[in-house]
């Protein structure tokens, strides 16, 4: 599966506001500068209203969200358990 | 007896010795530009290694009292947050009475780190609704720059505090330009307890038993090293389980981030929805000052044109204090008009966070 436009769009925008390029999937969207802690909460929002999951809290750490392939099988794996 | 509570004086104070971004940049191993980017914050102000929290309290007090039009006689009950006491026990209430000359009131010490406004509100309309007090003064003050750990390894946490004061009137009795106090709503969750704060001293945490107190070292402020955990000729015993760590503010970051910024929402929410308003009924924001973007954020989360007030970037994160220095400034600035309704949302360690809600 592919992330829903409107959360590439989220990761692209951020990343262009901070003066970086669009992330290429395998990324490391932290140590390029397309996501920070704070972004990253606005960032799951976005996820929940447009991939159909609920993310708890404890799942909002940087580590499920590195790459834009990583947060893909997230979400996988988010849908697979409802 | 009154059935409503007025803030009918605010005052503030930071201490004269401006710390900048540029001036920690060396000690803490971090870019000027990276600090402000991630925090909202230039400078900061500290207070000298002479001064205690209470004289910042007391000069915040003053100002307060002046603005209220009321004298120290007139008071009748004292609240003071703080998370920096001058001492550990008793509560800088008490020194606080002693020094702005207040009569034998009633002094309490709230320990709510971020969110002591709202418990001190809170608490301060109930103690006038209830007609137990007619006039409470609310203290809230922070040293905080004797207590940062200033390693590079710390530099996220160290470089966003600030010291400073703040105090606000609770009055029975309404007078021009006052606010009333029309709901505060607080919560708790204290799951999060080591998500945020500073562990030591305390009895979670041990020392030896039946050793004393630990000497009280010379200034160390800067250097990494708790004062506990030198001996002093055998007077001073390290603790058993506390580390180094446990003597200095601690942050998950990630955690305070996520859960202030839905909580406080959330809450805000709350409050608004109670008292039978819209998000877009409210004029100013007043938050808890603990990071630019997190200001933000809740004011993205709350969809509200409503303006932030923010001094944040000049007084960086004072705590308790740092609530009461905003709405000090926005009430000086002579923009609030009749009518206008005031959101104050606050989160602190605990985690503990809440909501209030005023009507100029």
């Amino acid at each position: 599966m592919s992330l829903p436009r409107a959360a590439m769009d989220f990761v692209n925008e951020n990343a262009e506001s901070n003066g970086v390029l669009a992330p290429g999937r395998a990324d490391d969207l932290f140590k390029i500068g397309a996501l920070d802690s704070f972004a990253l909460v606005d960032f799951v929002t976005v996820l929940e209203e447009h991939c159909g999951i609920s993310v708890p809290d404890a799942d909002v750490s940087p580590n499920n969200f590195r790459t834009i392939e990583s947060i893909e099988r997230y979400v996988e794996t988010r849908r697979a358990e409802h | 007896m009154s059935t409503k509570a007025y803030i009918t004086g605010t005052g503030s104070f930071l201490p004269e010795n401006v710390i900048t971004n540029e001036t920690l940049a060396h000690t803490l191993a971090i870019e000027p530009e990276r600090i402000f980017k991630s925090s909202g914050i230039r400078s900061r102000h500290w207070a000298d290694d002479a001064t205690a929290t209470s004289s910042l309290a007391v000069a915040a007090l003053l100002a307060a009292l002046e603005d209220a039009r009321i004298a120290p006689a007139d008071l009748d009950y004292l609240l003071c947050g703080t998370m920096t006491p001058d001492r550990f026990v008793p509560g800088s209430g008490a020194a606080i009475q002693k020094a702005a000359d207040l009569r034998e009131i009633p002094c309490l010490d709230i320990r709510a780190a971020c969110c002591n406004a709202l418990y001190a509100l809170q608490v301060a309309r109930a103690l006038v609704v209830s007609g137990a007090a007619r006039n409470v003064a609310i203290c809230l003050a922070e040293i905080q720059s004797r207590y940062l750990d200033l390693n590079p390894e710390a530099a996220t946490t160290s470089m966003l505090f600030g010291d400073g004061a703040a105090a606000l009137i609770v009055s029975a009795e309404p007078r021009a330009g006052s606010l009333e106090v029309l709901d505060v709503l607080l919560a708790t969750d204290g799951s999060f307890v080591d998500d945020l704060g500073v562990r030591c001293p305390g009895t979670a945490f041990q020392i030896q038993r039946g050793t004393g107190v630990p000497p009280v070292s010379e200034d160390q402020r800067g250097t990494g090293v708790p004062p506990v955990n030198e001996d002093r000729g055998g007077t001073g015993v390290p603790p058993v389980s506390a580390s180094r760590q446990d003597w200095f503010p601690r942050m998950n970051g990630q955690s305070v981030i996520l859960q202030a910024s839905r909580r406080m929402v959330a809450a805000s929410r709350s409050v608004l929805e109670r008292n039978q308003l819209a998000a877009s009924a409210i004029r100013w924001i007043v938050p808890h000052q603990a990071n630019a973007n997190l200001l933000a954020q809740v004011a993205r989360g709350l969809g509200t044109q409503a303006e932030v007030v923010s001094v944040i970037e000049e007084t960086g994160n004072t705590s308790s204090a740092s609530m009461g220095i905003a709405l000090d400034t926005l009430r000086r600035s002579q923009k609030v008009e009749s009518g206008d309704y005031l959101l104050l949302p606050a989160f602190a360690a605990g985690f503990t966070w809440g909501a209030a809600l005023c009507r100029a």
